[in-house]
């Protein structure tokens, strides 16, 4: 499986965990589009706590961290 | 005023003492920004005595700052944020030095705003001016410690320049809030009171500072949550 933690205004209307098998998404921008989740609006996608394209492969057991813009002060 | 009994409380604890209440006061902050995380990072690095807080903002109070922006009241509209901050806290505590700059921190002046200090707290709303302090904290050797929110929502991450992942390293170039940021005074709050933590165990070389993890704060979930990250290679504070 892959797990995808969602942050920050990606959870709303949307579970902050989502599990997906590896056949759904081969990258992260499989899996915006399964979540629906506008490329544009991604700042920071992590895969396994490095920075990583949208278009990088996801794997099995890959842990896949999602951000919106990283905010006001 | 007995400096010895208005630090007492915090004395008392063995990872400050007396030694580090001295170290406390021998050390300067920066601080980018006087707004909602700004009043409570300035407000408690102030209260705990360190020694020199240095207050960037180039920003007038608006009246929809004052849902969060404590630093400031209703007949203070209009007026320079970072001279009635300076006012706010000196009020508090009349024995630390506040400088004031009311500049915008750009790619050009950061070097210059940012030099002499121990600490940079980035409090900042805007992508390239966080990015401006990240390479200059990079340049200076400084430690930062990033905060952002969203609404409900916020972040903490402490930066080791060159040693630990900064915002950089994990954020995409083309990312940036659009209009507005939702702000809520409490959750600007509980993050720039963490802020602020992180720079009390920075400047009392306390272990465990938030380099190379990232807290998450998520206030409708009730919920922290710990995000680690990684340096890129390719990132320019690696250069």
């Amino acid at each position: 499986m892959i797990e995808v933690r969602l942050f920050a205004t990606f959870r709303e209307g949307r579970d902050k965990i989502v599990y997906l098998e590896p056949e759904q998404a081969s990258c992260p921008a499989d899996v915006l589009d399964h979540l629906k989740i506008p490329h544009e609006e991604v700042a920071i996608c992590l895969i396994n706590g490095f920075h990583s394209k949208l278009s990088d492969p996801v794997k099995d057991q890959d842990v896949l961290a999602l951000f919106p813009p990283v905010g006001g002060g | 005023m007995s400096e010895e009994s208005r630090y007492s409380r915090q004395i008392l604890l063995p990872q400050i003492g007396e030694q580090g209440q001295k170290r406390l006061a021998e050390s300067t902050a920066a601080v980018i920004g006087c707004g909602g995380l700004g009043a409570p990072v300035l407000t408690s690095l102030a209260l705990a005595g360190v020694g020199k807080l240095r207050l960037i903002d180039h920003d007038r109070i608006g009246l929809s700052n004052l849902n969060r922006q404590f630093l400031y009241e209703e007949s203070e509209l209009d007026k320079e944020k970072c001279e009635r901050a300076a006012d706010f806290l000196r009020r508090r505590n009349s024995g630390i030095v506040l400088e004031t700059v009311c500049e915008r921190l750009t790619e050009e002046n950061a070097g210059r705003l940012l030099s002499g200090v121990d600490v940079i707290v980035d409090c900042v709303d805007r992508v390239e001016t966080r990015r401006h302090a990240g390479r200059a904290a990079r340049r200076l050797s400084v430690p930062l410690v990033e905060g952002g929110v969203h609404g409900f929502y916020g972040f903490v991450l402490s930066v080791l320049p060159g040693k630990s992942a900064c915002l950089e390293c994990v954020t995409a170039q083309e990312a940036e809030e659009r209009g507005p940021v939702p702000a809520v005074g409490a959750v600007a709050g509980v993050i720039g009171s963490l802020q602020a933590v992180e720079c009390m165990k920075i400047l009392l070389g306390l272990p465990h500072v938030l380099y190379g993890r990232m807290l998450q704060y998520d206030g409708l979930y009730g919920e922290f949550t710990e995000v680690p990250v990684h340096v890129r290679p390719d990132c320019i504070c690696q250069s």
